[in-house]
């Protein structure tokens, strides 16, 4: 049984720390100009049923920098578009050879579903409202680096909690690190039954902010009026936007985060998203580390959490 | 020639019969039952003893799918596994293609279901209620009642439109036919694939809200009670729609309803890693609501156990989980279900357990079965139960095409061993061959 990528949730506290710690030493190597020791070239295929630039560019420059060889497979034009089952688009990869998926999918739980039929690993980069665990991961590094640690901060998830695979994700990471993970957002864009997530809802944006160590900003769908679950989009900012005025309830040291792309002007303004207490541009160079870390973590199984933390 | 169930415990509801005894049969038909009656000239013995003989079961909510999707089922395999799991009428559901909204479909279904290589049980079909189930204008009822419908319904696509369903109502009320109802308000259930609730919050899975169930019960039971009209709510899965229906009988409303043996069974989180077997509507629901569900099938504010069998094909079930199609294929399993979860709990007596599986729903839909008392019924319906013998549910090997089960490597205790249905329709392994003389 190989192993898998496919949420955070399933994932143990010392294979989350063995992560982010691998990263971060991969990030040393990189940025050292050091060649990175993959044992052999892996070919891994990059199955992006949604688009998505930023994610695949990402696993893109991690196999690129880990000497392995990628194979793109995006929406349009492709088998993905003429109608074939994800079963039988996956049963096909795994008879093109390559030794791992990367996916993304419209719909929750499909990275699980897809891990059924391949014989090698799946690592979920986006399963509809589910987990997008290595966004999550990337996260961790960049909190781990700016706040020094990885545990007993506070961190406050804005936004539009109920359709994020991001919050679902970091709050499960942070919460198993022993974290304070809090949900803000109004009532119709936060989960009516929250039990079973690892956090504390507040409705209220200045009390979830009191004394955050990490506002973690999370990307407004536009479609959400659509289907009514916001008046409009100036009446989200005028209660959610995280700015310099609604920052100052957080921590004087805290950072302010977003997985992008962002709505300038809506969930943060231009004085926090681009101010010093913004992590955003981290986020997105730490992402690459942190593939790369679940990519050796995939095909070098034997490594094991106690070897780094050594 | 004389057929003889002997020496079991025969559980007739129809005449609040449980008494240990014997059933005699002539050419089919029951001519004697009970205690002490003249076992002579049988030239045919079932042995009971240990057995229940109980009225032939009776599902009122079942899909065979024929005509048009006959890769998920036919009225052949449909019949064929109606038989295994101990029933000898099976009501098809209208949501064919196309939908059974007119006499012509009506008889295809009936001369299927009467041909020799079916399963040798009653197939009575429910009608439409709208033309082609669009939920636009009302079928031709009194032309579907001629060819035989029992009921009509249109199934998982609801009446949105008030003003329509009042008027449907008037009309199934001319006619004295019942309206089964699903109830849904789309509004609140679209894009949702499971329970609104803490499982779907994990899963990430959009919800659907217990609303969209109990508004829906809420208007029909008000047009019901406001026109006259009989309707029959199917598979109530919250247990506010249980408090609805409960108080509105009480009111004096023309109302009945059911419960399928997955939602007295099953909740969200039976769902686990978006299992695709699990998916249905309206959704699983929560330990909360199957609680009550139990309680209020016991004090008899729902009627009737029902199937809801749903069989789909393999490829139409192996994709991701909101991708997939609602029901779950389950002809085969209810019986061992209910009594493993139900009677042998406690929740259900034996009698009651035959009650909601036969008589009950036989006597809402007029249908002359669901009872052991000779002339009432065409031909003898008896189904003789194993309440004790022990067997796993293997999906893989059913009769119904659908594989597409949640009980699939279950352990039960209880089975339908041996369907009679004016003749043996099926006999189990488990019904060993020393119980038969010929």
């Amino acid at each position: 049984m190989s192993r898998q990528m496919l949420a955070i949730r399933h994932l143990e506290k010392t294979d989350i720390e063995f992560l982010v710690a691998n990263a971060a030493s991969l990030k040393a190597d990189v940025l050292a100009g050091k060649p990175i020791d993959a044992k052999r070239a892996h070919t891994v295929g990059l199955l992006f049923f949604e688009n998505s630039t930023r994610t695949r560019v990402s696993f893109e420059q991690a196999c690129n920098y880990l000497g392995y060889r990628f194979v793109n497979f995006s929406g349009s034009g492709s088998s993905l578009s003429k109608g074939e089952s994800l079963k039988d688009t996956i049963l096909t990869l795994k008879h093109e050879r390559l030794e791992a998926v990367v996916m993304r999918h419209k719909s929750s739980g499909a990275a699980q579903l897809a891990a059924g039929y391949f014989d090698g690993p799946i690592i979920n980069a986006g399963d509809g409202q589910h987990e997008h665990p290595t966004q999550a991961l990337g996260d961790a590094l960049t909190i781990q680096e700016r706040l020094g640690k990885l545990s007993g901060l506070k961190i406050a998830i804005v936004g539009d909690v109920l359709h994020s695979r991001v919050a679902r994700s970091n709050s499960w990471l942070l919460s198993k690190l022993g974290n304070e993970v809090r949900f803000v957002g109004p009532r119709s864009l936060i989960p009516s039954f929250t039990s079973k997530l690892p956090g504390d809802v507040y409705y209220n944006l200045r009390e979830g902010l009191l004394g955050a160590d990490v506002v973690m900003c999370l990307r407004l769908q536009r479609e959400r009026m659509d289907d009514g679950r916001l008046s409009s989009i100036s009446e989200f900012s005028r209660l959610y936007q995280v700015n310099r005025s609604t920052i100052k309830s957080a921590a004087p040291h805290a950072i302010v985060m977003h997985p992008g792309p962002l709505n300038r002007g809506v969930e943060l303004d231009d004085a926090t998203a681009d101010g010093p207490q913004s992590a955003i541009s981290d986020q997105v160079q730490n992402g690459i580390f942190v593939r790369m870390a679940v990519l050796k973590w995939i095909f070098e199984p034997t490594a094991a959490a106690s070897e780094v933390k050594a | 020639m004389r057929t003889l169930f002997r020496n079991g415990r025969i559980l007739d509801p129809s005449q609040e019969l449980d008494i240990v005894g014997s059933v005699m049969l002539e050419d089919g038909q029951i001519i004697d039952l009970g205690a002490d009656i003249d076992e002579e000239d049988a030239d045919e013995v079932y042995d009971c003893t240990g057995l229940w003989i109980a009225p032939g079961l009776v599902d009122m909510h079942a899909h065979l799918r024929e005509p048009g999707q006959e890769r998920r089922e036919t009225i052949r395999t449909g019949t064929q596994a109606a038989a295994a799991g101990g029933f000898t009428t099976v009501c098809c559901m209208p949501n064919t293609s196309p939908a059974l909204d007119n006499p012509a479909i009506i008889d295809f279904i009936l001369d299927k279901a009467a041909s020799p290589d079916s399963g040798g049980v009653f197939v009575q079909p429910i009608g439409a209620l709208t033309k082609g189930q669009k939920g636009e204008q009302i079928a031709d009822l009194a032309a579907l009642k001629q060819a035989g419908v029992a009921a009509v319904s249109d199934e998982g696509c609801p009446i949105q439109e008030s003003n329509l369903m009042m008027r449907a109502m008037e009309f199934a009320l001319q006619l004295d036919l019942p309206i089964m109802v699903h109830c849904e308000d789309r509004s609140l259930s679209q894009g949702g694939a499971m329970n609104e609730g803490m499982v779907s919050a994990m899963l990430g899975v959009p919800g659907i809200p217990r609303s969209a169930e109990e508004i829906m019960i809420m208007r029909n039971c008000v047009l019901a009670l406001n026109t006259g009209c009989r309707i029959h709510i199917m598979r109530v899965t919250t247990w506010g729609g249980v408090e609805m229906i409960r108080q509105f009988k009480y009111l004096g409303a023309p109302v009945t309803c059911e419960v399928t043996p997955h939602h007295l069974t099953l909740t969200d989180e039976s769902i686990g890693e978006f299992n695709p077997n699990f998916k249905t509507t309206p959704p699983l629901r929560t330990s909360v609501d199957l609680d009550i569900l139990q309680q209020a099938l016991s004090d008899g504010t729902i009627d009737v156990i029902a199937s809801d069998h749903s069989p789909y094909a393999p490829f139409e079930v192996h994709v991701p989980f909101e991708e997939a199609p609602n029901g779950m294929s389950t002809l085969e399993a209810t019986v061992g279900v209910v009594l493993t979860h139900l009677t042998h709990k406690g929740v259900l007596t034996p009698l009651q357990t035959i009650e909601k599986l036969s008589t009950a729903p036989a006597q809402i839909l007029g249908l002359a079965a669901g009872t052991l008392q000779p002339d009432r019924t065409p031909v003898a319906q008896i189904t003789v139960i194993d309440p004790n013998v022990e067997w796993k549910f293997d999906a893989h090997r059913t009769f119904s095409k659908g594989k597409n089960s949640p009980f699939d490597g279950w352990n039960l205790l209880g089975k339908a061993v041996l369907t009679y249905c004016g003749t043996e329709v099926y006999r189990d392994p488990f019904f060993s061959d020393e119980r038969y003389e010929a």
